[in-house]
């Protein structure tokens, strides 16, 4: 099989040459395919065992999910029966309402307590996992004992929750924000130590060699080298945290250490339906803001990058 | 024959491609020199439509490549190959996937994502890359070869989308010289071999001069030149090139000084001692 082509020169007239040119490259491989299978067997042939492997972890997975559901007594009929009541709570809950003025500026107030509360508290956080993030780094940190110390030590922060910091920095600072920033101090260290770690081992080596030809000190080639690439990376995880602590600062006050969360407990346990339905909307607008400014920000550190379609 | 009329674009204030008219037949080898910024690259990327043109049209064979959209777009893009300077491979997949990335838009979606090849693929695959010596490679990841088996690979996915055109842009700006004669020559046998049109930017004169069927000088996003190689003078080299021209091209003049001259007389600005 072969195709003819025209051919023709330049602009100062077609030099009219028609030339018999190979066949399209896919006829030509279909034909050929028996003696391409013969000289590499392995590209053809070792396909269907990885597979048959990808197959079966897959049927594997879901067989475990069926297990887990039948052995933790997951039942349809009581979901279905609890959506009635579900119903019923969202019809007790229109309008949002505070009842009076002076109650709505308290939660006004408390709100503002709770972003207090998440920002300090991620901010600090951040700041205090910094140079641990570079410290928990395999890349940067060659020295082994210490690097197995700091992770296992930011393991340890990580492995006790929010909520239980809270319990525990109530008994030290007594009831209110403080203990609140604290908290989120504590545990967000320990994610943020990880996180960071994780962005610094998944850097480009290449500009830490080009810093380091030039004669530079490890903290010349962690300076010049590596943070200008992780800095987008953290700038994005730490307004992440930012944002989800704000959600969580509500939860963190229904133990009493400061914030909205206390008048929402309140307001479960007292059934005023209206009033959780405001407290609940209050918190998904300064969410909604939160995030609105943090996409700002983030894309003013990384620059404006756009993927060509 | 791919038809270009008019064709501009506009970055702000700068026009990188000004009013651009081309004919190109089929089964042409063509080089585009000239300085950079130029407009060469936009020139070949608003080709496959990878930039947008800001005005005028191109043409292949009666479809009207500046109007698609959607699936046709896609179709256009399988049909028009692109090289690129930097080889755009994924690192992390091995070069049989990469290759096999020719092929996404000859088969159904579904089985491109679950990388469900078929035999007939792998053997089209194979033999591209057996055209270009590097089917023991199929197995490696692309980030660890070199930079001539990288072009090599990426010019082995542009043939598997059996396309109509190729478009390389500078495909040999990162290589060395021995490489860049590889390349060269892959591009050169895709073209003769297969009867694809070969559309590549180019900043050697000489290789430029040495592969293609023609060439098109451009300048400040305006085509000066367009003429078969040996119409491409020393002049027409210094209109294109500026001051430059003497790096693109080795014009010996008689009363050149030699590099111990240059040495010299630099030595003596700056009444430096030798070292």
């Amino acid at each position: 099989m072969s195709v003819l082509v025209q051919m023709s020169g330049g602009p100062d007239g077609p030099m009219s040459t028609t030339r018999k040119v190979r066949s399209a490259l896919g006829p030509w491989a279909r034909e050929n395919r028996r003696e391409l299978e013969k000289r590499h067997p392995a590209v053809f042939a070792g396909s269907p065992t990885n597979r048959a492997i990808t197959v079966a972890v897959v049927l594997g997975l879901f067989g475990l999910l069926v297990f887990a559901l039948w052995r933790l007594d997951f039942s349809f009929a009581r979901i279905g029966a609890g959506i009635g009541q579900l119903a019923h709570f969202l019809t007790l809950m229109v309008p949002p309402s505070s009842g009076t003025w002076a109650r709505f500026w308290l939660f006004l107030h408390s709100l503002g307590e709770t972003v207090a509360i998440s920002l300090l508290g991620t901010f600090t956080a951040a700041v205090l996992a910094f140079p641990f993030g570079f410290l928990a780094a395999k890349n940067v940190m060659t020295q082994r004992v210490l690097h197995f110390f700091t992770r296992r030590g930011l393991d340890t922060i990580r492995g006790v929750d929010t909520l239980i910091w809270a319990l525990i920095w109530i008994n030290v600072v007594g009831l209110g924000p403080f203990a609140g920033i604290l908290a989120i101090m504590s545990s967000d260290f320990g994610s943020f130590g990880k996180l960071f770690s994780e962005a610094v081992e998944a850097v480009d080596g290449k500009p830490v060699e080009g810093v380091a030809s030039t004669g530079g000190s490890q903290l010349a080639r962690i300076r010049f080298g590596i943070l200008p690439q992780v800095l987008p990376v953290f700038a994005g995880q730490v307004l992440y945290y930012f944002e989800s602590n704000t959600r969580s600062a509500t939860i963190i006050g229904i133990v009493g250490a400061g914030g909205i969360g206390m008048y929402l407990t309140e307001a479960i346990r007292t059934l005023e339906w209206q009033q959780v339905s405001l407290l609940v909307l209050m918190i998904l607008v300064t969410v909604a803001v939160i995030d609105q400014i943090s996409s700002r920000i983030r894309f003013a550190v990384i620059g404006e990058r756009r993927i060509e379609t | 024959m791919l038809t270009i009329e008019r064709l501009t674009r506009r970055f702000g204030d700068f026009v990188a491609v000004d009013s651009v008219d081309l004919e190109i037949p089929t089964g042409q080898m063509v080089g585009v020199i000239g300085r950079s910024g130029a407009g060469k690259s936009t020139l070949l990327r608003m080709i496959d439509r990878l930039v947008e043109p800001s005005e005028g049209r191109i043409v292949y064979e009666s479809r009207e490549i500046t109007a698609l959209k959607g699936a046709s777009l896609r179709h256009w893009r399988r049909d028009c190959a692109m090289v690129f300077q930097q080889f755009a491979l994924v690192d992390r997949l091995d070069v049989l996937t990469n290759v096999m990335m020719g092929r996404l838009d000859h088969m159904p979606e579904w089985r491109s994502l679950l990388k469900l090849w078929t035999a007939d693929d792998k053997a089209i695959a194979l033999s591209a890359l057996e055209l270009f010596d590097i089917a023991n490679l199929a197995a490696n990841r692309a980030g660890s070869l070199s930079g001539g088996q990288q072009q090599r690979v990426a010019i082995a996915r542009a043939l598997v989308q059996e396309p109509r055109v190729i478009l390389a842009d500078e495909p040999i700006a990162s290589l060395d010289p021995r490489n860049t004669k590889v390349v060269m020559d892959a591009l050169l046998r895709v073209n003769r071999d297969f009867g694809i049109t070969v559309l590549t930017n180019l900043h050697s004169i000489d290789l430029a001069k040495r592969y293609c069927d023609r060439l098109i000088g451009m300048k400040a996003g305006k085509i000066v030149f367009d003429g078969a190689p040996r119409g491409l003078t020393d002049a027409v080299v210094t209109d294109l090139y500026g001051l430059e021209a003497a790096d693109v091209i080795e014009i010996p003049a008689a009363g050149d000084p030699t590099p111990d001259e240059i040495r010299a007389a630099w030595d003596a600005e700056r009444a430096r001692e030798p070292v």
